[in-house]
């Protein structure tokens, strides 16, 4: 019952041949490019080129809403939330007591929550066209070490796993009467123990098991390495990253060299 | 060894489910229009090959999950309008994995925790809980923690758990897996007797051995949807049907095929059945 599911999808796009060494730089451009940027217009422009690519990889749109509707909603929290909580700036557009709406803070909120679906997108884009295997390989290429790096993918490939674990502790539990959202706080975090108990002691069972099957492949028997697949950047891997650094470097230099605002 | 078959309109339905569909979120669709009538005190058993449907069947009859459309009727009243919790009276289900359960530090309050949930008075609880330990012959270990014991005995504790919200049907999924011979003799023979106590039982399981020996009737799912309702003799004579759903025969059925030449019958589901007509053709008897 594939409810979660690994976001990586299998095709054969540019993006999903680019060498993850390329796709790691150029996504951490990309977020450091969501930060810096402050006007929202330009936040646009950059939310359209992250859309461009991810049409290009082929992602369709039914798929990206599903995996990503936890932060649509987030988006829309901030998009709500934001005014409340910034007095700020004029024009007041409303005053409801202690709350004042300011216009400003009304394009803050957007402009935040523009910034948060430019950042969820573009690491969106990583995990869907790139395997987790092949991450792994590019961030231990890029100098982190090994057991970081498996334990790092470990992770990754068990997310999904606990996950459906939880929701299937708690079927078995509501199978038993147990309703979790119901009461006050006290009884409410009482009722999550009936969930957190069993997850936690499955958690440490199959830790337990991993490890063993890690030893029993003789995990860590040598200290240097061998790699089956190796990584190696092609033409296009460099254009690739030419065009990301290109991307980031202008609206820098336009900001910090001719004070342009951006 | 085999139980003969209760005629079926003289009991009360207390599940009925038709044409029910069910479709994940993310667009997988698990049942494509089931239907199916349980009476009270039958003892069925579904089969079919990983991702038929089972569970999906399973957790739509006790609420868990809700039909994308069709209905489910359980005890007369669609599982729609009523929370698991509610159902949870009528529906009980032991999960594949006791260690999906168990939490409580002991096996006591393990299988308090279900009527507890329901809110009994103390004195009810008090006497299900009883009742339960006592079906699964758990009274020796009532003050042990549950998750420091074998898995037989976790498996035990997890279905007393069920058992004690007394409910009139109870799903149980693969529930001999990891099990030896012994522990799975066991524990069938006490699912046995609480079938034999007027319940029904809804076996979930891979292994036909189990449901020849044990079901009155077998539901075959495949691709969401019912291949073949019978009883276990007319389910494992049609041996394409079982094979095409990703099933294998019970090895004496198999064999009772091999010696088909020598005039063995094809329904034969147990081994005393097969002995039987050995020494009836041999003159023996």
């Amino acid at each position: 019952m594939a409810m979660f599911i690994d976001l990586y999808t299998e095709a054969d796009t540019f993006l999903h041949r680019m060498d993850p060494r390329v796709k790691v730089v150029s996504i951490l451009l990309l977020s450091l490019l969501a930060f810096l940027v402050t006007n929202l217009y330009s936040l646009l422009v950059l939310l359209a080129f992250i859309f461009l690519l991810l049409f290009l990889s082929r992602a369709t749109l039914s798929r990206t809403l599903f995996a990503l509707k936890f932060v649509v909603r987030f988006m829309l929290l901030i998009v709500i939330l934001w005014p409340l909580f910034d007095p700020t700036g004029t024009p007041v557009l409303a005053t409801l007591g202690p709350v004042k709406i300011t216009e400003p803070a009304i394009w803050r909120g957007v402009t935040s929550a523009v910034r948060v679906g430019c950042l969820a997108t573009v690491w969106y884009i990583l995990m869907f066209t790139t395997s987790q295997r092949d991450l792994v390989r590019a961030l231990v290429k890029m100098g982190v070490r090994f057991d970081f790096g498996l334990a790092l993918a470990i992770s990754l490939r068990f997310l999904p796993t606990f996950g459906a674990l939880i929701e299937n502790i708690k079927d078995a539990q509501r199978a038993r009467g147990l309703e979790l959202g119901k009461g006050g706080l006290l009884k409410r975090s009482k009722n999550y123990v009936a969930v957190l108990v069993p997850t936690i002691v499955s958690a440490l069972r199959t830790a337990d098991t991993l490890a063993l099957a890690l030893q029993s492949r003789a995990y860590g028997a040598r200290a240097d390495r061998t790699y089956l697949r190796d990584l190696t950047m092609r033409a296009a891997d460099y254009a690739s990253l030419g065009v990301v650094i290109a991307i980031f470097a202008l609206p820098m230099i336009a900001r910090f060299v001719f004070d342009i605002g951006i | 060894m085999i139980p003969s078959p209760i005629p079926e309109e003289s009991r009360q339905k207390i599940i009925s489910v038709s044409d029910l569909k069910y479709v994940y979120e993310g667009g997988v669709q698990a049942l494509n229009g089931v239907n199916l009538k349980v009476s009270k005190g039958e003892y069925l058993a579904i089969v079919g090959g990983n991702g038929s449907g089972k569970t999906t069947l399973a957790k739509s009859l006790n609420g868990l999950l809700k039909p994308t459309s069709g209905t489910v009727l359980v005890a007369g009243r669609s599982t729609i309008g009523l929370r698991v919790a509610e159902l949870a009276r009528i529906v009980g289900y032991a999960f594949q994995n006791p260690d999906h359960q168990l939490f409580c530090a002991t096996v006591e309050e393990e299988v308090r925790f279900g009527p507890t949930n329901l809110g009994y008075p103390e004195e009810v609880t008090a006497a299900k809980v009883e009742k339960a330990i006592e079906a699964m012959s758990l009274g020796r270990l009532r003050k042990e923690p549950p998750l420091s014991l074998r898995l037989g005995e976790r498996r035990r504790v997890s279905i007393a758990s069920v058992l004690a919200m007394d409910p009139e049907v109870i799903i149980l999924d693969e529930p001999t897996t990891g099990l030896d011979a012994e522990e799975a003799a066991e524990l069938m023979a006490r699912l046995r007797m609480f079938n034999d106590d007027g319940r029904t039982v809804v076996l979930i399981t891979h292994d036909m051995k189990l449901v020849a020996e044990h079901a009155r009737r077998v539901v075959v799912l495949a691709n969401g949807r019912v291949s073949l309702d019978s009883d276990p003799r007319g389910a494992f004579s049609d041996l394409d049907l079982i094979r095409q759903s990703n099933l294998e025969p019970p090895a004496v059925t198999l064999l009772s095929h091999r010696f088909a030449e020598y005039g063995m019958p094809q329904d034969i589901i147990s081994p005393e059945e097969f002995v039987l007509h050995l020494l009836r053709q041999r003159g023996g008897i």
